[in-house]
């Protein structure tokens, strides 16, 4: 077993030392109040009482973590008091990353996190290791994982034939694992010769070049910016205030808040607005910058490995086995440059909020990305059908009731307000007619040989290839409002990980016929597919997609 | 098809009698507290509560049905939304018998089938027997085990 990088045992320590730090503090605060014998002078002694027992359980538990490899399981032992030993299955591992943050990359050191497919959360987290046993470990867990996936899954391994097992083809691989096996014994020293014969096997699939970064950062709009921006305004409100007060100025914004006309408070709302706009969108695109700063994707075997991040870097590995399913996702701003993005998802947990999915390629020519989902799933060109337009009536309809939402919530206002002309709100329904005929325009679904492709949604449009084998389960779903128009939803359910902003795949609104054809075809497929895996033992996603 | 079992709807009543006695109980606070509330309107709401409730109830027993199919577990179900579902037995990860306190007093439990999927990762088909849910678990298992596949997750 091994231990964490020493410098994490101080990590630790004033980690915990700031936390308990507050324990006595409000301890002693709550009884001075209380007791006579408690004085609020004894605060900094129990403050510093606090940290020094936080820092000591700190280091004890340094101490107390350790991680290994064995031939069959990760294993990571944890805990002061309460111990927990884990012991994780490579075959279950869905894949690994390695996570340096700016401090954590100027000393050398990084935080690896193994993701399995159950749970919200990683699980294993070794914070913090150095980077070259990082690499170490990412490398033997994805070398272990390949060896028991290529293998039949129910044959026990061991030592012995895990050396002479799957690599043989690859010299380079088989003379690193030989090294491997004798160093286990003596870990720390010699790890970066260790690395350099594994490093000919990585191959680049693709890089973002400084074209691409820049156009995916401008057209990419994320929700954190808004938060980010709020968060700052929310801290410090009255700089902020006089900020934009001075902005709107030169437009004929008032002087100061307290002095100012109608006519000028429209001018520092108008202003004031499309300042944040403005500053949202300039955070939003910093941030995506930042964080897809020199992409690369790889693969090393069967697996497809990444890097990204210019404050904090990522580097993750994606096992091709574990692919569940593949995105194209593009919005209105990169549909008008012809550009799009691949993302691919797996059963764990990514390493930001994204869940389980993965971008394989950030943003590249849209006619590149289609040729890359095709290479890599192996799909047809998807001939997509729309649902009838029956549906499109539907969504008029439900924007038109959201719209009188709107127009009914001006009226409101308008009684407990002195807001005027309230019905000026109607305009909202200018824009029901073309929402519904977007939304309707860029649904689409096509029932392939061995793939079902899904289309939906236009401010983020996203077209899943979904292959008949990993379909989980499949549901026909109507409500009354469909089952009036005879028309039905299907949800195609795979083991992707659940998250707030990717929907499970649907095809939305279809003819019930349809609906139920393809619900039957996708449970034919599935069966078909998985006796033909198992007979011919293909690979299902081609690594080399690029 | 098979249906549940006819007490499913003393279940589904109960639950309601319960959210109607809630929702009775919250007019009362209401009316104690806040503004008063015309005892007749008091009781009318809470009897269209409970006439729906019981509504609702029927109606989803009559439409509540599952089969074991070649290659599935297929279920219909749902009053507003209906939903067919098939979980094939590949699909299948676990699979459990529950029953809670109402379940218990009834004589009925529950089989709760769970896959690693992400939306309906867990599919319960209510008021079975405790015999037919044990014996419905052991199918599904031998199921499960007999067409293993081999892409785990």
């Amino acid at each position: 077993m091994n231990r964490l990088h020493p410098f994490s045992a101080a990590v630790y320590a004033l980690r915990y030392g700031l936390l308990w730090l507050w324990v006595p503090f409000f301890l002693v605060t709550a009884l001075a109040g209380a007791i006579e014998v408690v004085n609020i002078a004894w605060l900094p002694v129990a403050a510093l009482l606090g940290f020094l027992s936080g820092a000591a359980y700190g280091i004890v538990y340094y101490y107390r973590f350790e991680y290994g490899i064995t031939p069959d399981t990760f294993d990571v032992a944890s805990g002061v008091i309460a111990r927990r030993s884990r012991e994780i299955p490579y075959r279950r591992i869905q894949n690994v990353d390695v996570r340096q943050g700016v401090l954590q990359r100027v000393l050398g050191l990084a935080v690896v996190t193994v993701e399995t497919a159950g749970g919200g959360h990683s699980e294993a987290a070794l914070q913090l290791v150095s980077k070259s046993e990082a690499d170490r470990l990412q490398h033997q867990i994805r070398r272990r994982t390949a060896g028991v996936d290529a293998d039949d899954p129910d044959r026990p391994t061991s030592e012995a034939s895990e050396d002479s097992r799957p690599l043989d083809h690859e010299p380079l691989d088989k003379q690193s694992s030989r090294v491997d096996g004798t160093a286990e014994a003596s870990p720390a020293s010699e790890t970066r010769s260790r690395r350099e014969p594994t490093e000919p096997s990585r191959k680049r699939l693709f890089a973002l070049d400084s074209r691409e970064l820049l156009l995916y950062s401008l057209t990419t709009l994320r929700p954190a910016a808004l938060a980010a921006v709020g968060f700052l305004f929310f801290f410090a409100t009255d700089t902020v205030l006089d900020f934009l007060v001075t902005l709107s100025q030169p437009f004929g914004g008032p002087q100061d808040l307290q002095t100012g006309d109608t006519q000028s408070y429209g001018v520092l709302t108008v202003v004031s607005m499309v300042n944040g706009i403005v500053i949202t969108y300039l955070v939003s695109v910093a941030y995506t910058f930042a964080t897809y700063y020199d992409f690369r994707l790889g693969r090393v075997d069967e697996d497809f490995v990444y890097e990204r991040g210019l404050l904090q870097r990522y580097s993750g590995s994606i096992p091709a086995e574990k692919v569940q399913s593949v995105t194209i996702t593009d919005n209105p701003l990169q549909r008008l440059i012809d550009y799009a993005g691949l993302w691919v998802e797996t059963a764990g947990y990514g390493p930001d909020s994204s869940g389980g999915s993965q971008s394989a390629v950030p943003m590249a020519r849209a006619a590149h990305v289609h040729r890359f989902a095709e290479n890599l799933t192996h799909v047809e060109t998807p001939a997509f059908a729309s649902p009838p337009p029956i549906a499109r009536r539907r969504y008029l309809v439900r924007y038109s009731l959201i719209a009188a939402g709107v127009v009914a919530a001006a009226l409101a206002l308008a009684q407990v307000t002195p807001l005027e002309r309230w019905y000026l709100a109607a305009v909202v329904f200018v824009a029901v007619p073309p929402a519904a005929h977007l939304r309707y325009v860029n649904l689409g679904y096509y029932v392939g040989e061995d793939h079902l492709v899904i289309r939906r949604g236009f401010w983020r449009r996203r077209t899943t290839v979904i292959p008949y084998f990993r379909i989980q389960t499949v549901s026909t779903r109507r409500s009354i409002f469909q089952r009036r128009l005879g028309i039905a939803s299907l949800v195609v359910d795979t083991a992707s990980s659940r998250t707030l902003f990717w929907d499970t795949p649907t095809i939305y609104d279809v003819d019930l016929e349809d609906a139920r054809g393809a619900h039957r075809t996708g449970r034919k497929r599935l069966q078909s597919a998985l006796r033909e895996r198992a007979r011919t033992d293909d690979a299902s996603f081609s690594v080399d997609f690029t | 098809m098979e249906s549940l079992h006819p007490r499913i709807r003393l279940l589904w009543i109960a639950q309601t009698a319960i959210l109607a006695a809630v929702l009775g109980a919250v007019l009362v606070a209401v009316d104690r507290w806040l503004v008063p509330v015309p005892t007749a309107g008091l009781v009318g709401i809470v009897a269209v509560a409970a006439v729906l409730g019981i509504a609702y109830a029927v109606r989803l027993y009559q439409i509540w049905q599952f089969e074991l199919q070649g290659d599935a577990l297929y279920l219909e179900r749902g009053v507003i939304t209906f939903v067919e579902t098939a979980v094939p037995f590949v699909r299948v990860q676990h699979v459990d018998t529950q029953f809670g306190p109402i379940e218990r007093v009834l004589g009925l439990s529950s089989v709760v089938v769970y896959t690693a999927g992400s939306r309906n990762a867990d599919v319960r088909i209510p008021g079975l027997t405790p015999d037919r849910a044990r014996r419905l678990q052991d199918t599904l298992r031998e199921l499960a085990v007999e067409s293993e596949a081999d892409d785990a997750v």
